[in-house]
């Protein structure tokens, strides 16, 4: 780790004030970042962390709408959204290990982007809306493609907007070392549409897939999906973890189960 | 009946262990101004130095020597072969990707590592030789190809009703001890070292030490508490750690001490051989197996190592348990631009008993038999046929097995684990299930014990018997928490009849006992055993013939008993016999030796007999498979082993479950990867799946043949620490079992590990009729 300055501002205007001073980072979870600058592959001159910042913290429902301040964490999602969405609740509830969960925080992960994250998935597949200290982002516009994001450089999440879905669930294959999803597919029937969302497979980072929102909703089960071809190989992640056309294989896989989830 | 043998005793260290107490070498309190060392890796797997400037490294904090080959007293080459092509740092050339280049001297660890990342290097790279394909094609033979014969394989297979013939291809395996590599030297006041290190052979360490200082052997101790695993990891690789910190020591003139961090430990150390297979075999409309040819490729990474010796056991093991009256195995050991592979739990025996199990699989397959069926019909002659006077049927390299009581132990444990019963449920429940598919398979073990380099088979021991009657008992062996410790403390404790407590366990030191062979080839406790055994017999005796005297009795009426000296009616504590005897000038200290019988061998024409005796096992699993996902469960395993009249039942039982479940990880989860430059891209946890404790068998019963061993060994019992390893090619064999059932064909040839993605894609593959190979 090379040395950086720290600051702990309390309030989001005087982080984003600090964010424009020099070379700087957004501290949240430090999930990602800590192990980043320990190997030295990133070298902020400060750190920004928003550990001191009120409001950040805490989930809100209402009016068919589910508010996750940006600063909370995936356990506390995992316990307090059980009854309200349980899929949001779940998935939460199954990333990375107890110590990662007590720590990350779901504006961390959603920021940082990485193209094997749960909460892109979650996100994208809900069509929730990114809340940040000077606007609101669509999910459709707020991913863009690996470790890249809508953000600007100084833009901090204070919040993410779920809408209530009917149903949704989330099926994820663990990359069994790293618990990383190798594929995780989130489906969700919402007012009117289907959506599919995909992470961990693409080259490009969390994706919908199209073909199967409009198959399922023509039709919404497992049997929809069977008659679909699996999304291109050539487009999916090929490493040590899993070829292209297994990960397009288990895209197709992961959605009908997280379809008979919905029940 | 025994007082401290044949019972199930906790390991000695279990509280330390679970405390956090027990001290392992990087755990020992070192002197002010200890320095602490890292190697400089090379980032290229294979070429030329052509410049290394150390300047930026020398001129970092904290560091207070830089280095290279150049700089080393004498030139220093690791091999335990003696094959001259390990140089501590590379000269010259690189062989693979993590070759240690230079080594820093630095005032921390920490500085140590940061340091020896400024290095300027300068490589004039060339395309490294990285997978058995790579290495046929370049013809990077360590030696010439090695060929044994028994009969004519050819004529038999040609002459054969029925016939297959097919390829198996098997991982390597990081050994992932839970304690890495480390060392700590001490240098002395008159030029003599003092090695603390974290390995299985400690003489191996004193001796490259001393040749590295130009010292003798007598200047060089080297001592182990314990290790936090070994595997065969820590049998050679520990080597380079301990030399560089003595070179260290002795350059500077202060203690120095070297830990890997994991991720260097797994890129700088070798690995399990992977192997690839090819086999041919005729057999009879019962299985019955006519002739069978094997070629072994293994892949043996930049230097000779143990490749060699690992290589011939995976031939000693192609035959498994079956009797093969015509066959030829021919072996090929490939140099490659990787990690250095070497032992590790089986030493090549697993991968040579995974071809004939595939081969038995094929057979049953293409007969339409149980696998079973197949197995027994080829089973050695059982050991009380031979005993009643039918010829021994013999191995490949012509050892008679005498000894066997497979074909018991297989029937009792199929009738036990209701084996035919579970099979046929099994394919009723999968005619049913329109996804998840189960598997179900018996395989056998027959593994040989004793080192097959002969004079390896020795050990020795240095007891005292203290005046206040306690024991405090040395031997060669090293504890890598296998529970060697407690064993040999048992058959100290039985040899004067006190409880085991009164044994004292010590350090394993170079000093105490000298010329120790590696604690390895599962051998610790026979050889050590027996060892101590003897050093205890001498000063018994010594004892007898002074109590005796004293009570002018014979010496048959001298008893220990139920921890007691009985003498006529006369009834001594061990306390006051001792301290008797040391009032009349008796020596209360000895030593022991042991060197086992029977054994010789000659690898070039692959005869003679290698092995004292076998060890038997054998293991039902049963699998569940997920053909979408290509996930698998082990549903249940039903264990049963044989370790002779055990000494001590919990350790020979944690070590059947253990060792199952490494190779259970071996076979389905644990895969390691390079990228084509040759670096390592699994070198940690996070990309490295070992088994945990939810990866056990759901239903996981163990059970110890009740038997002994026909050898006079250590109070007839059996070695245990491989065997049980290759018990888990049944796992492999039930998944294989279930990817043809999702499949809808007979035979599918799976290769290991069976991932998710392999499992996946072999269902797919065999559904569009492409069955490789």
């Amino acid at each position: 780790m090379y040395a950086f300055e720290f600051v702990k501002p309390k309030t989001v205007e005087e982080a984003v004030a600090a964010l424009r001073e020099g070379e700087a980072k957004v501290l949240a979870g430090g999930q990602t970042l800590i192990p980043t600058l320990k190997q030295r592959l990133a070298a902020p001159e400060k750190l920004v962390s928003l550990a001191g910042v009120e409001g950040l913290r805490g989930i809100r429902t209402g009016d068919g709408v589910v508010e996750i301040g940006a600063g909370t964490t995936h356990a506390v999602i995992a316990r307090e959204l059980a009854g309200a969405v349980p899929a949001l609740a779940a998935l939460a509830g199954d990333i990375g290990d107890p110590a990662v969960r007590n720590r990350g925080t779901i504006g961390g992960s959603l920021a940082n982007n990485d193209p094997s994250a749960d909460w892109p998935a979650a996100v994208l597949g809900l069509g929730a809306t990114v809340v940040t200290d000077r606007r609101e982002i669509a999910a459709d516009d707020f991913f863009q493609g690996l470790f890249t994001t809508a953000l600007e450089e100084d833009e901090i999440i204070t919040a993410v907007r779920f809408p209530m879905p009917k149903t949704a669930a989330y099926a994820k294959f663990d990359q069994p070392a790293s618990r990383f999803a190798l594929v995780g597919v989130f489906v969700a029937r919402l007012d009117g549409n289907v959506r599919v969302a995909v992470t961990g497979a693409s080259e490009n980072g969390v994706f919908r897939w199209q073909a199967a929102e409009a198959a399922l909703g023509a039709d919404f089960a497992p049997a929809a999906v069977e008659a679909l071809a699996p999304p291109p190989a050539e487009e999916m992640i090929s490493d040590l973890h899993g070829a292209g056309d297994y990960r397009a294989h288990l895209v197709k896989v992961m959605t009908k189960r997280a379809v008979a989830a919905c029940g | 009946m025994t007082v401290a043998v044949h019972k199930p005793h906790p390991h000695d260290s279990a509280p330390l262990h679970v405390s956090g107490k027990a001290r392992y070498t990087d755990d020992i309190p070192a002197p002010a101004g200890t320095l602490h060392l890292a190697f400089g890796l090379s980032p290229a797997a294979r070429g030329r130095i052509r410049r290394l400037d150390l300047a930026p490294v020398r001129a970092a904090e904290g560091v207070v020597a830089v280095l290279g080959a150049d700089d080393l007293p004498r030139p220093v080459d690791l091999s335990p072969a003696h094959a001259g092509d390990e140089p501590l740092l590379a000269t010259g050339t690189v062989h693979y990707l993590g070759q240690p280049l230079f080594l820093v001297v630095a005032t921390s660890h920490l500085a140590a590592r940061r340091a020896a990342r400024l290095a300027g290097i300068d490589i004039a790279g060339e395309k490294p030789v990285l997978t058995i394909d790579d290495a046929i094609a370049a013809g990077t033979d360590l030696e010439p190809p090695l060929e044994w014969r028994k009969g004519d394989a050819e004529a038999a297979i040609a002459a054969a009703p029925h016939r297959v013939r097919g390829r198996i291809e098997v991982g390597g395996q990081e050994h992932f001890y839970l304690e890495g590599h480390a060392a700590l030297a001490l240098p002395l006041e008159d030029g003599g070292m003092e090695i603390h290190a974290s390995t299985q052979h400690p003489t191996e360490i004193q001796h490259k030490v001393a040749e590295a200082l130009g010292l003798p052997m007598s200047w060089v101790r080297v001592s182990v508490r314990r290790m936090g695993g070994g595997f065969g990891g820590k049998e050679s690789q520990g080597s380079a750690l301990a030399v560089a910190c003595a070179i260290a020591a002795w350059k500077t003139g202060r203690p120095c001490r070297m830990r890997y961090d994991r991720d260097d430990d797994m890129i700088i150390t070798g690995k399990r051989h992977e192997i690839r297979i090819d086999y041919e075999a005729g057999f009879d409309a019962d299985g019955r197996l006519l002739g069978v040819r094997f070629a072994h490729f293994l892949r043996c990474g930049w230097s000779t190592d143990l490749s060699l010796p690992v290589a011939d056991r995976a031939m000693l093991h192609a035959d498994n348990a079956y009797h093969l009256p015509h066959v030829t195995i021919r072996s090929r050991r490939l140099r490659t631009n990787t990690q250095s592979n070497t032992a590790f739990r089986g030493f090549g025996g697993p991968q040579g008993m995974m071809g004939i199990e595939r081969v038995i699989q094929h057979v049953a397959a293409t007969l339409g038999k149980d696998p079973l069926e197949v197995r027994r019909v080829n089973l050695y002659r059982p050991m009380a046929a031979v005993a009643a006077g039918e010829a021994a049927q013999t191995t490949p390299y012509g050892q008679p097995v005498e000894d066997s009581i497979i074909d018991a132990l297989v029937d009792r444990l199929a009738r036990e684990a209701r084996y035919a019963e579970r099979r046929a449920a099994i394919a009723r429940w999968n005619a049913g299930s329109p996804v998840i598919k189960r598997g179900i398979a018996l395989t056998p073990v027959k593994f040989g014990i004793s080192f097959t380099l002969t004079h390896l088979n020795q050990a020795g021991a240095l007891v005292h018997l203290y005046q206040d009657g306690s024991i405090r008992i040395n031997h060669g062996g090293t504890e890598m928490g296998q529970g060697l410790n407690m064993k040999v403390a048992q058959v100290a404790a039985e040899a004067f009849s006190v409880p085991v407590e009164a044994v004292r366990i010590t350090t394993t030191d170079t000093a105490r006992v000298p010329n120790t062979s590696a604690t390895a080839a599962s051998s610790g406790s026979d050889l050590n055993g027996m060892a101590v055994k003897a050093a205890c017999e001498t000063i018994r005796a010594r004892l007898t013939r002074f109590l005796a005297e004293r009570h002018q009795c014979p010496e048959e009426v001298v008893r220990f008993s139920e921890g007691r000296v009985h003498v006529g009616t006369n009834v001594l504590t061990l306390a006051e016999a001792a301290r008797a005897a040391h009032e009349a000038r008796i020596s209360l200290s000895s030593t022991g030796f042991y060197a086992t019988p029977k054994i010789h061998w000659d690898r070039t024409r692959g005869q003679g007999r290698p092995f004292f005796y076998f060890a038997y096992g054998a293991a039902v699993s049963e699998v569940a498979i997920d053909p979408l996902t290509g996930e698998t469960r082990i549903l249940r395993v039903d264990v049963l082993h044989d370790v002779g009249r055990s000494l001590n039942p919990a350790i020979d039982i944690g070590q059947i479950e253990g060792g199952f479940v490494q190779g259970a990880g071996w076979l389905t989860m644990e895969e390691l990867a390079w990228d084509e430059r040759g670096r390592l891209l699994t070198h940690a946890p996070s990309t490295y799946k070992i088994p945990v404790a939810s990866d056990r068998p759901r239903i996981f019963n163990v059970a110890l043949w009740d038997g002994e061993n026909r050898e006079p060994t250590i109070y007839r019992s059996k070695a245990v620490g491989e065997p049980p390893f290759m018990l888990a090619i049944s796992v492999h064999q039930a998944i294989a079992e279930a990817v043809a059932a999702a499949a809808g064909v007979p035979f599918v040839a799976l290769d290991a590990p069976a991932t998710p993605e392999r499992i996946a894609l072999a269902v797919r593959n065999a559904r569009a009729g492409e069955n490789a190979p």
